[in-house]
């Protein structure tokens, strides 16, 4: 059983929100989901019950948690390993091994079990969440969701009996969050408690016993299953949260599409004038010739003869977990040399290192590509000649001329997001690609995305944007794009 | 055919190579002691079929090893000759080194790794430091290649024309991207028992093979006959 009686803990250092007066009842075996949007809290919950709060993270805490009769204030970490388990975010930094086996062992070895008894813990987890396809192999070379299932069995095979998922689905594929589904179910089954935090509802529903809503470090509401089933989508677009159902829809009209095989339901899209013409894509990661690789497509990683795709539109790139979306973006915006792409925007053809100038990506991790130290400076590091008029219209454009002489690295995800399409729009970028813009954000962020791709596209950019959400898809997409093993499954109007 | 070599011969065989390769040679003992020791890098890198970078490295070799035969003295002064012996310093002092920990790192998986470190009774503080460094390689290795994309895309590859920015541009996202990786990782490891007073269990059975012995014998004849050598206790 899970107590917080009378909670208050604030942050040390930084201007993360914390927690008030939270006094919270959590029975064994139950599934408890918590929501709201990004901020509220959720974390900073699911860290007192783990223990990472006051253990990891340091701060002002006052109240007391209880876990299974154990004060966590005066539990060591180490101890509660066996007792709570977390599947934290992002699979990137939690993985410990660069193998599957080793990371599902990872645990019972630091808590000393016997190597007999551990082969057979890893067995039984394997056997359950059915991975043994998985074992030995490079955690490198694995998809999103395959990852997921990995770091799902590691945190299992402590066999705690409660288990926190902080937004398990962010990087997942419909069809990987479907499998995502039946490990929480499983160990539903098994009489664990499971706390989820999220922010995509709709594969929860049915699945969880209590939900709690969190705005500004408080739980505002709690709710059964039943009750928030009955929640319309208004009522849920006013606490900005996505939808329970809407996404269900939505599977069932791309879903099958990307998934099934059948694709005559999908309006294919016919070529007119003016549109931009990528042709001659062919990419292998193995290292071939330029000649081979057009000569020989079907051995290619990434092939696509001829496609046509409107200028000034939104494009949504879908398509499962693994199946090229990324591999095309890099090839479109010639990150990857050894890619024969050629891309005709009316008159002019660009192809090699002409393609950086014409196509800017937005990654996925937007870290990665702010340099500078203020907004300014990085909108103009784009320009060839500085243009200060121009800088702050395009700041104006994004709602980011308030923040101008900021350093990026102190603004907010999606305002760091908007930063690099500023940069983007400063290097006159006629493509604007999109690695998942919205992957782990909350109803309003997305929907603020969403806006703002629209934007782009009505001042006359092309975007082309790689997206599980379909709700973005039914916000702002003109066209999709499915891709299948780096081929086009199919190319419609939305 | 895959080799396989315990952790522990390992660390001892990039300890040797180092003092072997990195002490001066003067004489042709020394030197042909040294060519001798610098063929098992070689041999590691043909092992993991990196072809052409063994071809080059030992057409770099050949060429080093001729130049400080031929040119260098130690009456040799100016600046081509400063650049020379830095190029024939570097090639064959410091590359069989670097090679042979590449090698190291590349093919020890952590879990072996720590087992060997719990064998020889390294304290858990110590291999548990040297474990994440060694986990990071990988990941500092994708992060860079992503910053790379991203300077490639804004055209800022080489500083945007300005060299002391070639760095900045480089290192401070790098710097902030780990920082933060490094956080989530540990918070992730606590969170799975790391760090528990308990003697660590590992999987993993370490075996010592034929290839462990003939390393460990023939790289500990070398050392022993570089310090006869270099003592001068015989002759």
């Amino acid at each position: 059983m899970i107590e917080l009686k009378d909670v208050d803990f604030s942050y040390k250092g930084t201007d993360e929100a914390g927690l008030h007066s939270i006094t919270l009842t959590v029975n064994d075996g139950e599934t408890v989901l918590l929501c709201g949007e990004s901020g509220c809290g959720k974390t900073t919950l699911t860290r007192l019950i783990n223990g990472l709060i006051p253990h990891y993270y340091k701060g002002e805490l006052s109240g007391s948690v209880t876990v299974n009769g154990r004060n966590i204030a005066e539990t060591e970490l180490y101890e509660l390993a066996g007792t709570v388990g977390t599947v934290f975010q992002n699979p990137r930094s939690q993985f410990f091994s660069i193998d599957t086996d080793g990371e599902i062992v990872f645990g019972p070895e630091n808590i000393g079990m016997s190597p007999a008894e551990i082969m057979k813990r890893k067995e039984q987890v394997a056997q359950d969440m059915e991975l043994t396809p998985l074992l030995g192999r490079s955690l490198f070379e694995l998809s999103g969701g395959e990852k997921q299932k990995i770091a799902c069995a590691s945190v299992s095979a402590l066999l705690p009996e409660i288990m926190i998922l902080d937004e398990p689905s962010s990087n997942l594929d419909w069809k990987a969050i479907s499998e995502l589904k039946n490990i929480i179910s499983l160990w539903k089954s098994q009489g664990r408690t499971v706390i989820i935090s999220e922010h995509r509802l709709w594969y929860l529903a049915g699945l969880v016993d209590r939900i709690l809503f969190m705005r500004n470090g408080v739980i505002e509401h709690e709710w059964n299953s039943r009750e928030f089933a009955g929640l319309d989508t208004d009522e849920l677009k006013r606490l900005g949260l996505r939808p329970t159902k809407l996404e269900e829809r939505y599977i069932r009209e791309f879903g099958d599409g990307i998934f099934g095989s059948s694709t005559e339901q999908m309006r294919s899209y016919q070529s007119k004038d003016g549109d931009i013409r990528i042709r001659d894509m062919f990419f292998s990661y193995e290292k071939r010739r330029k000649k081979e690789l057009a000569a020989d497509p079907d051995k290619c990683t990434l092939s696509i003869p001829e496609l046509d795709i409107p200028r000034g539109s939104v494009t949504a790139l879908t398509g499962e977990n693994g199946a090229g979306k990324s591999t095309f973006l890099r090839c479109l915006c010639g990150l990857k040399k050894s890619c024969t792409v050629k891309l005709d925007i009316g008159e002019s053809v660009y192809s090699g290192r002409k393609l950086l100038k014409i196509c800017y990506m937005v990654m996925q991790d937007v870290d990665h590509q702010l340099f500078t130290d203020s907004v300014t400076a990085e909108v103009c590091l784009s320009m060839k000649d500085e243009d200060t008029a121009k800088c702050n219209g395009i700041l104006e454009s994004l709602g980011l001329l308030g923040f101008k002489d900021k350093h990026p690295m102190a603004l907010s995800g999606g305002q760091k997001q908007r930063v690099a399409i500023a940069s983007a729009l400063a290097a006159d970028a006629e493509l604007l690609l999109f690695d998942e813009p919205t992957s782990g954000l909350d109803y309003a962020h997305m929907t603020s995305v969403a806006k703002l791709l629209k934007q782009l596209s009505d001042q006359g950019r092309t975007v082309i944007v790689s997206t599980h959400d379909p709700e973005l898809i039914a916000l702002c997409c003109d066209y999709v794009l499915c891709l299948e093993r780096g081929r086009v499954k199919y190319f419609g109007e939305v | 055919m895959k080799l396989h070599i315990d952790p522990r011969t390992k660390l001892f065989m990039i300890f040797a190579v180092s003092i072997i390769v990195m002490i001066p040679a003067v004489s042709p003992a020394t030197w042909a002691l040294r060519t001798g020791v610098t063929l098992i890098p070689l041999v590691l890198l043909l092992f993991e079929k990196k072809y052409i970078p063994a071809l080059a490295f030992t057409v770099l070799y050949a060429v080093a090893a001729v130049l400080t035969l031929l040119f260098i003295s130690s009456e040799s002064t100016g600046v081509l000759y400063a650049l020379l012996v830095g190029y024939c310093g570097i090639i064959v002092q410091f590359m069989p080194s670097v090679i042979t920990a590449w090698y190291a790192i590349k093919t020890t998986k952590i879990d072996e790794f720590m087992a060997a470190m719990q064998k020889m009774h390294m304290p858990d503080g110590i291999s548990v430091s040297l474990a994440v460094v060694m986990r990071f390689f990988p990941t500092i290795k994708e992060e860079y290649g992503s910053i790379s994309d991203a300077m490639k895309m804004r055209g800022i590859l080489f500083g945007g024309g300005k060299v002391g920015k070639m760095l900045e541009y480089r290192i401070i996202p790098l710097l902030f991207s780990c920082v933060n990786i490094g956080e989530e990782l540990s918070a992730a490891a606590v969170t799975r028992g790391l760090g528990a007073p308990v003697k660590r269990s590992s999987i993993c059975e370490l075996k010592i093979g034929a290839a462990d012995i003939t390393l460990f014998a023939v790289l500990t004849v070398s050392t022993a006959a570089l310090i006869i050598l270099k003592t001068g206790i015989v002759g």
